[in-house]
């Protein structure tokens, strides 16, 4: 941040002087602040709940290990996925979007900045009073993260815990559409809502189904907490059966949260760095929004083997969602058919998304047809799944998405070489790690099982699943010394200075320095004229074809 | 299968783009942004896939539940914290195999083969499944509900059975044993004679 001379003092409304240090960041409701917050507490969440999945990966290495013993292997993988979830992949997305949003619509700040403020603070207080579990006498909540009563009243799942667990998720979940909201009810001048960038509208579509999807969330978790008072309220099905549909409604929706703002990191990333327009933008914004709308009409796909959902129609509007995402394929891979590719650190990541996120969306296919999926669902196969989607998809996104605004954010370029060392350890690790995980799925090693019996034969996939998730820690390890040491290079003044825009970037957040100032565009680098989804690109088109035409004249 | 096709083609358009748009090969990147003629037409072929998909599904679907011409032989399957228990309610005495899941003291669900087997499936505590990775299929237990599904087996033999839902402490080693034998050993079983299966 520049320190505004007097002079200016008229452009921040004259209010008193921010507290400086930490206090100033979290009371800021400065957009940028408070999208950092969001997504620098979740990436310390993410270091420590893969931490969490490590240790799994260590005890499972063999048959028949004892590492850890079975209850704290289950508050192991119910943090895990818990944590991932609600406190990592959903929020991280949401800080992007609250971060990049009004950058990229040439906005000053965010609608509404103190609400997202809370939304942060419930967030980050939800996180805290999930992971207090751990220091209950009882220990942290162990049954899963998607804790399906009768299993998790207090009958079975006695402690406080439990009840932490519900608190948290019930904060972390009302942060989140807290700050949904503040994103969506971002408005702009000048721009049509054809001329927002994909990842703006992958935001507007996110927020919409953070706010029809995730209140049902909270009366799941609401069902849950008078059920754990009264456990003979679970004495009928029901309750049971009802957690579930209350859950899966949220459920599926938000797995497309943890998706879309990933998928439209790529998507800006794969058209800078194929040096061309993003190729069928209106045919992905309509497959977004069909996307969107689907997603609230397929959570009984996840309950095949109740025996209670009505596997046709299910099945029929899970198969439907192949439309909207082969449209999302075209446009990728048209994009960079056409290109001309720099193959950049962020070009690597988003590369890398396009075929693995591929193998979690057709798998997701396989489990959404209820003859497969009697098989598969609560076996290593879903694991397998769900960690093709969102760890070799959302994170390769994620990932990518760092890479690239990590000049536009911080002012310094991250070690492209470290850059790519750290991408291929991750390639190879999440590879190892999860494809031996549909084998064994299809085996017959079920889901959630602290420790299984030589005799069964899962021990060498599993110890080269292990194998994997080492290459992973190292992958994370070097990238984490990479923005550490860019960051303390930073601090000493010795790191490499970003341009405004050092990737000849497409839209309006590349026009503006590096960070952006206070209220993000300012004289010296006004908003420039929005003629499309890429403004930056038509800029430079209309400036080669000027030099053109004046060479051409004697 | 129709995914690995899926995989295959956008493999080898990757691939066709690293190998020949590099930007080291001197390409310029296209100016054009979309062409609609060409996605309208893949979209319609997405969609007769899509609805190709759905009717298979419905018919497998279908088939699935399709209901047996002779009576099913029926066996009740109660799931508990951390076992199951089978009974035979068509047996001259009532008859109930069940066991503790420790070590080697697993319960024995018989079963005659080419007879369809009508197992009615619920659980007295939390939701079980019961899960036959040989069989390629899985039902939940539910706590008061029952599930009904109906299998039949062809041919003799003895595959290990699972809990595939969460259900705490000891989910990891709630397996049962299926056994499927010929219907007149069945019988013999059923009346409760020696020398005939567990």
């Amino acid at each position: 941040m520049t320190v505004a001379p007097p002079t200016e003092k008229s452009d921040i409304g004259g209010r008193p002087v921010p507290p400086s240090g930490w206090l100033g960041w979290v009371t800021s409701t400065d957009h940028k602040r408070i999208g950092l917050l969001t997504a620098g507490t979740s990436f310390v969440l993410f270091v420590g709940m893969g931490t969490l999945a490590l240790t799994m990966r260590a005890q499972l290495a063999q048959p028949e290990q004892e590492l850890v013993s079975s209850h704290l292997y289950n508050q192991l993988f119910t943090i895990h996925g818990s944590g991932m979830i609600y406190l990592v992949f959903t929020p991280f997305a949401l800080g992007m979007g609250v971060y990049l949003v009004p950058l990229q619509i040439g906005a000053p700040g965010i609608a509404m900045a103190r609400l997202t403020l809370l939304g942060y603070w419930f967030y980050a207080l939800g996180a805290a009073v999930m992971l207090a579990g751990f220091a209950t006498p009882l220990r942290a909540h162990a049954d899963g993260w998607f804790s399906y009563p009768p299993m998790a009243d207090s009958v079975h799942s006695p402690g406080t815990g439990t009840d932490l667990w519900i608190a948290g998720v019930f904060l972390a979940t009302t942060g989140t559409i807290i700050m949904g909201w503040t994103v969506l009810r971002k408005r702009t001048y000048g721009m049509t809502m054809l001329r927002l960038p994909v990842f703006s509208w992958s935001m507007i579509v996110s927020c919409l189904m953070v706010i029809g999807a995730f209140p049902a969330l909270l009366a799941a978790l609401g069902l849950l907490a008078v059920g754990r008072a009264d456990p003979s309220m679970f004495d009928q099905n029901v309750w049971n059966i009802g957690y579930q549909h209350l859950f899966w409604f949220y459920g599926h929706p938000v797995v497309y949260v943890m998706f879309f703002p990933y998928l439209a990191a790529v998507a800006e990333v794969l058209a800078v760095f194929s040096g061309r327009r993003f190729f069928g933008y209106k045919g992905t914004v309509l497959s977004l929004l069909v996307f969107a709308a689907l997603s609230m009409s397929v959570w009984g796909h996840h309950m095949f083997a109740t025996g209670q959902a009505t596997n046709d129609y299910y099945s029929l509007t899970s198969i439907a969602l192949l439309v909207p995402a082969g449209v999302e394929y075209f446009a990728m891979v048209g994009t960079i058919l056409g290109g001309r590719l720099r193959l950049a650190p962020p070009m690597l990541f988003a590369l890398a998304f396009i075929p693995q996120f591929l193998i979690g969306g057709l798998t997701g296919i396989m489990v959404g047809t209820p003859v497969i999926d009697y098989h598969v669902t609560d076996s290593y196969f879903v694991v397998a799944h769900l960690h093709y989607v969102l760890f070799a998809g959302s994170a390769f996104g994620l990932f990518g998405a760092v890479y690239f605004w990590f000049p536009k954010v911080t002012g310094v370029m991250l070690g492209h070489r470290l850059g790519r060392l750290r991408f291929w350890l991750l390639v190879l690790g999440t590879n190892v790690t999860f494809l031996p995980m549909f084998a064994l799925g299809y085996l017959g090693m079920p889901r959630r099982i602290s420790s299984y019996a030589s005799f069964e034969g899962f021990g060498w996939l599993n110890l080269l699943s292990s194998i994997g998730a080492a290459f992973l820690a190292a992958a994370m390890t070097v990238f984490a010394v990479n923005v550490l040491w860019t960051l303390r290079k930073r601090t000493l003044g010795s790191a490499e200075k970003a341009p405004d825009d050092p990737w000849g970037g497409h839209t309006l957040e590349w026009a503006t320095s590096s960070p952006p100032p206070r209220l993000n565009f300012t004289p010296d680098h006004p908003v420039p004229p929005v003629t499309s989804f890429a403004p930056l690109l038509d800029l430079r088109q209309k400036q080669k074809e000027e030099t053109a035409a004046d060479r051409s004249r004697p | 299968m129709k995914q690995r096709h899926i995989f295959g083609d956008v493999l080898a358009l990757l691939g066709y783009a690293l190998l020949r748009r590099r930007a080291g090969r001197q390409v310029t990147a296209s100016e054009r942004s979309e062409r609609p003629r060409l996605e309208a037409y893949y979209v319609g072929v997405l969609v007769a896939f899509a609805a190709f998909l759905v009717a298979w599904t419905a018919w497998q679907n279908q088939r699935e539940h399709e209901s047996a011409a002779r009576p099913p032989v029926r066996v009740d399957v109660s799931s508990f914290l951390w076992c199951w228990a089978f009974s035979y309610p068509q047996a001259p005495e009532r008859r109930t195999v069940s066991g503790s899941c420790r070590g080697d003291d697993l319960p024995t669900l018989v079963v005659p083969t080419g007879h369809p087997v009508q197992l009615r499936l619920t659980s007295r505590d939390v939701i079980h499944s019961l899960w036959v990775p040989h069989l390629r299929y899985k039902m939940d237990a539910f706590p008061h509900h029952v599930n009904t599904f109906t299998l039949t087996l062809d041919r003799e033999g003895r595959w290990m059975g699972k809990c595939a839902e969460f259900c705490g402490q000891r989910h990891r080693t709630m397996h049962f044993w299926i056994k499927a034998v010929s219907p007149e050993e069945y019988d013999k079983w059923l009346q409760g004679q020696q020398g005939a299966a567990v």
